[in-house]
């Protein structure tokens, strides 16, 4: 399987933060999703895949070295960045006019289209938009030059669930449409990726914690709710971390199945990629 | 691609139009009350130009600067871009002045003929010339000032360098003449005369050229 983006330790170091030896790919023909939470080096990973901040370590896209091919790689590369677009004293049909002179392969009708599909007005003032309409037109942008990639930083937060399921349909309609193509996706807001994506990277204070396909996750992953003498049973080595609540012991593990033939513990339950984000983040060992 | 970019920083601006209609009336009703048609086209050209770098301010409410650079271009676009909107400005800025300034005072003139404004149209190109020269300072000082600490704090520190550049030439006049050096003025004139336009382009050009160079060295290294 191709790869679309290939991270070989790439890190950066800011005064206050650090992001550390993040490796990953980004296979064609798949979604990752990028999870951690607020802080964690999500954007900053975004950031220097795209060459808006320098690193160190090997970042190739479509199989070619990210800086010394810039241009002819962000011809193929769709953005939505959460914090940043154009000013928002410009309208929907000023963007398709400056994108026209942005990209050689600027698809006008798609994006009038796209316009018409998620019922955004043209000569109305951004600024005027609500925060769904805004994330639709950044979306809209992002597409309409048929990129092979997606990098979306954050696209449903602050959005209701009615708008969310709506823009996470497009993006399983993008994919759909050519199998070369790919989408990283950042998140904090998980239950989107056990719908869409096919694997997951997780990042914790600037470490890479796992990369790991969503099904392995959601298969092998499991969370056991015992009680102190079942816990203290168990081996450190079963276990990944633990939280202690009022009556029981709540257990993550990553090999459910060796555990319950193991342990012979019955109740073990599915988690959700949130749960298992959780468990690293607060969870002891 | 600069021509996108150059496209989203005239959007941006149309909003001045309004503006810009009013400065120009203001002007025009100025050069009637003073009869000082030469201010008209410093003024209409000072404020075109500083309009133009207007578009730093859009860019950083909108954190515009992340998202372009995730565009199929690079810095040195960006950097080019910037300075080619202030050069069209500058440049627009005092065609317009000038000709706006005539158009003022030849309907003035047809109007008032009891009140003849007199158009020496050879100072007044000189006075655009010098307006433009003006401004140009200010880009060339102002936009790498924007490139390194962004388009509020560079404002400031644009001052700051003006007041410096201020003092550095006040203080050059000030020693030149206490040491009752002897200068030909006549010599002097002569010579401002014959090369002075021809000077103050070479050197606008200098300083626009100086200028693009550092900003590309900032902004080349700047982390967004």
């Amino acid at each position: 399987m191709k790869n679309n983006i290939e991270l070989q330790n790439v890190s950066k170091a800011y005064k206050d933060f650090k992001l550390q030896n993040i490796s990953f790919d980004v296979p064609q023909g798949c979604i990752v999703g990028l999870i951690g939470e607020n802080g964690a080096g999500k954007t900053t990973t975004i950031k220097c895949i795209l060459n808006i901040t320098k690193a160190e370590g090997n970042i190739k896209i479509f199989g070619k070295d990210s800086k010394e091919n810039e241009k002819e790689i962000k011809e193929e590369i769709g953005v939505v960045l959460d914090d940043s677009f154009l000013s928002e004293y410009l309208t929907a049909k000023h963007i398709n006019s400056i994108m026209k002179d942005v990209y050689k392969t600027w698809d006008e009708n798609k994006y009038k289209n796209l316009l018409k599909q998620f019922q955004l007005p043209t000569n109305k003032l951004i600024k005027n938009f609500s925060s769904g309409m805004k994330m639709k037109l950044k979306i809209a942008t992002a597409i309409s030059h048929n990129p092979k990639l997606l990098i979306l930083d954050e696209p449903t937060s602050g959005l209701d669930p009615v708008v969310r399921n709506e823009i996470l349909d497009i993006f399983r309609n993008y994919i759909q449409e050519d199998e070369t193509r790919s989408i990283l996706l950042s998140t904090h807001i998980t239950t989107d990726l056990e719908h869409i994506s096919d694997y997951i990277v997780f990042i914790e204070k600037g470490k890479m914690v796992f990369h790991l396909p969503t099904d392995e996750l959601l298969e092998n992953y499991g969370i056991i709710k015992c009680s102190k003498e079942d816990f203290l049973r168990l081996d450190e080595k079963d276990y990944i971390k633990y939280k202690k609540e009022k009556y029981q012991y709540e257990v993550l593990t990553n090999n459910k199945n060796d555990i319950r033939k193991k342990y012979n513990i019955t109740t073990i339950d599915k988690p959700s990629i949130e749960d298992i984000m959780l468990f690293y983040i607060k969870g002891e060992k | 691609m600069i021509k996108g970019l150059l496209k989203k920083d005239l959007y941006n601006l149309a909003s001045y139009k309004a503006s810009l209609i009013i400065i120009v009336l203001f002007c025009g009703i100025a050069i009637v009350g003073t009869e000082a048609i030469n201010w008209g086209s410093i003024i209409i050209c000072t404020i075109v130009g500083m309009i133009a770098l207007s578009t730093f301010s859009y860019d950083e409410i909108a954190k515009s600067n992340k998202y372009i650079l995730t565009l199929p271009t690079n810095r040195k676009e960006i950097v080019k871009e910037k300075f080619i909107l202030a050069i069209g400005a500058t440049i627009l800025g005092g065609i317009l002045g000038l000709l706006l300034t005539i158009v003022i005072a030849n309907v003035m003139n047809y109007l008032r003929p009891e009140n003849m404004i007199n158009i020496n149209y050879e100072s007044l190109i000189t006075t655009s010339i010098g307006g433009m020269f003006g401004i140009s300072l200010i880009q060339a000082i102002q936009i790498p000032s924007i490139f390194k600490w962004g388009a509020e704090k560079g404002r400031i520190q644009m001052f700051i360098l003006l007041f410096i550049i201020i003092v550095i030439a006040a203080g050059a006049c000030f020693l030149i003449m206490k040491a009752n050096l002897n200068i030909d003025m006549e010599m002097l004139e002569n010579f401002i005369n014959q090369f002075g336009l021809i000077l103050l382009v070479a050197l606008m050009i200098v300083m626009y050229s100086i200028s693009y160079v550092i900003s590309y060295r900032i902004y080349k290294n700047k982390e967004e």
